[in-house]
């Protein structure tokens, strides 16, 4: 698929990708394939698999993938098949296991670090390695208290595709070690259940032309949205507060005390991140806003969305809701806006697909992307 | 009486399946005392050697039937018959086994000689 090239397009426009890149089964599957099976995948909040047996089974690509902590408390990631027949080890989505993975159809045991430690009979095979043998291993990082893991039999590395994706958009890797995201705490998290293309979700997210019309709450916050560019149009940019605003609130009232570690020029101001191919990142002064999406089909998109603050606001029981409340109103509101493209990409008037104006002209470099990706020619 | 594996070589909380005609598993508990038994579980065909030992009990790994290392007891189903517990002596590191004269409990398929090779 290549983006058509219209001579008659105005300069002021480029092309969309066409309506199918967001319905069509096919295209769908060689993202999961060539994209989340093979970038690094932030899977889960380092915290919610907290202890040794600790575990959360997520959708990655195609794979459900088991994530858990060994003894040592190293994260680990697995592939959640047992290697005897096949059968789902957990079906669970979360839970706790003592000391081992254990199959439910015929007991094959497998301890956290996924070697077969028991199986019936197994003193009388005495040629299986158990490690060999074990559970299939998943690539495996944490960072800003999240666990990464690809599925690539060769990671990318991480400081090139990750922390790439951050020094590209911030200027520098400095700038979000300032915010030690890694130390703060979860203070909400809300998980939306979007019925739109994954694409659409990164789409709205980089580009600002929409934020004076259906994120009025934002708006009064952030006042340069009101140009449509700001978000994601220039490097190292961080959209000022308006003069009124005390903090990063739904009423622009007081949020808490600033992160120790954010600098002067920080202080005041919003920074977007996007980290291909699933993170959305949000820097203020006083708390981030990290989004994990985990595309289910072509038309389906699950968003987790977790508040966090420094770790004395949740320990005190600090009321985080006027600061929650401002970002929920602005998933909600892209997040119905990408359910309303995505009920046309099937139109034939968007066959060919629509248009970017300038302030959103950046998003047909992540057309690029994508459409590279799938040929694997990044 | 089998020697079975130098006490220096087996550190506290862990066992070892010493292939005899009736295999058998040396537990070196927490609290230093050191125990024999059949290494078969009496239910199905699985090490207790690999088992998960807390305090003078090991759980067999497979479904979770718990022996009592000092009396062969075994606490709940599935598993329903004891395991053999043999006498034990540490000699200049060496720790020895003086095999039980009573019957083993094996289960379905095992029997003497026939645990821990291949069919």
């Amino acid at each position: 698929m290549t983006i058509i090239e219209n001579k008659a397009l105005p300069e002021s426009f480029i092309k969309t990708l066409p309506g199918s890149a967001y319905s069509d089964p096919e295209m769908f599957a060689r993202e999961q394939e060539l994209i989340f099976e093979k970038m690094w995948f932030c899977a889960a909040r380092s915290a919610d698999v907290g202890k040794p047996g600790a575990f959360k089974t997520v959708q990655v690509g195609r794979e459900s993938i088991l994530i858990t902590r060994s003894r040592s408390g190293e994260a680990r990631a697995f592939f959640n098949i047992c290697r005897h027949r096949g059968a789902q080890l957990c079906t669970e989505e979360s839970g706790e296991v003592k000391r081992s993975f254990q199959c439910p159809y015929h007991a094959w045991t497998y301890d956290l670090d996924g070697k077969l430690v028991a199986a019936p009979n197994l003193t009388k095979m005495p040629d299986v390695d158990r490690v060999e043998y074990g559970l299939r291993k998943v690539h495996v990082r944490e960072w800003l208290g999240y666990v990464w893991v690809c599925l690539a039999e060769e990671a990318p590395t991480f400081e090139d595709s990750v922390m790439g994706d951050v020094r590209t958009r911030l200027g520098d890797i400095e700038s979000i070690d300032h915010y030690g995201v890694e130390n703060l705490e979860l203070g909400r998290r809300i998980t939306y259940d979007v019925k739109a293309n994954w694409k659409l979700i990164i789409e709205n997210f980089m580009e600002c032309y929409h934020c004076a019309t259906i994120h009025p709450e934002l708006t009064e916050v952030l006042p340069e949205f009101a140009d449509g560019f700001a978000a994601q149009y220039f490097v190292g940019h961080g959209a000022e507060f308006g003069e009124d605003i005390k903090g990063f609130t739904v009423d622009g009232s007081e949020g808490f005390d600033r992160i120790p570690g954010v600098t002067e020029d920080q202080d005041r101001r919003y920074f977007a991140v996007t980290i291909r191919p699933q993170v959305f990142l949000n820097l203020v002064p006083d708390h981030v806003i990290l989004h994990r999406m985990y595309p289910l089909a072509p038309d389906h998109t699950i968003v987790e969305c977790d508040w966090l603050y420094l770790p004395d606001v949740v320990a005190s029981g600090k009321d985080v809701s006027h600061s929650v409340e401002l970002f929920h109103r602005v998933n909600q509101q892209d997040f119905d806006a990408c359910e309303r493209c995505q009920l046309a990409t099937d139109s034939r008037v968007y066959a060919d697909g629509g248009v970017l104006v300038p302030s959103e002209h950046h998003i047909g470099a992540f057309h690029e992307w994508v459409l590279n990706s799938l040929q694997g020619t990044d | 009486m089998i020697p079975a594996c130098p006490l220096s070589a087996l550190p506290r909380g862990e066992a070892v399946r010493v292939d005899a005609d009736v295999p058998i598993a040396v537990f070196h508990t927490e609290d230093g005392e050191v125990f024999a038994i059949d290494d078969t579980c009496t239910h199905q065909d699985a090490s207790l050697a690999d088992g998960w030992l807390e305090g003078c009990e090991v759980e067999c790994p497979l479904h979770a039937s718990r022996f009592n290392l000092r009396t062969g007891a075994v606490d709940a189903p599935p598993a329903k018959r004891p395991v053999r517990t043999h006498q034990v002596h540490v000699e200049d590191d060496m720790v020895y086994v003086t095999l039980s004269e009573e019957e083993p409990n094996l289960p379905p398929g095992v029997s003497a000689g026939s645990a821990g090779a291949a069919p």
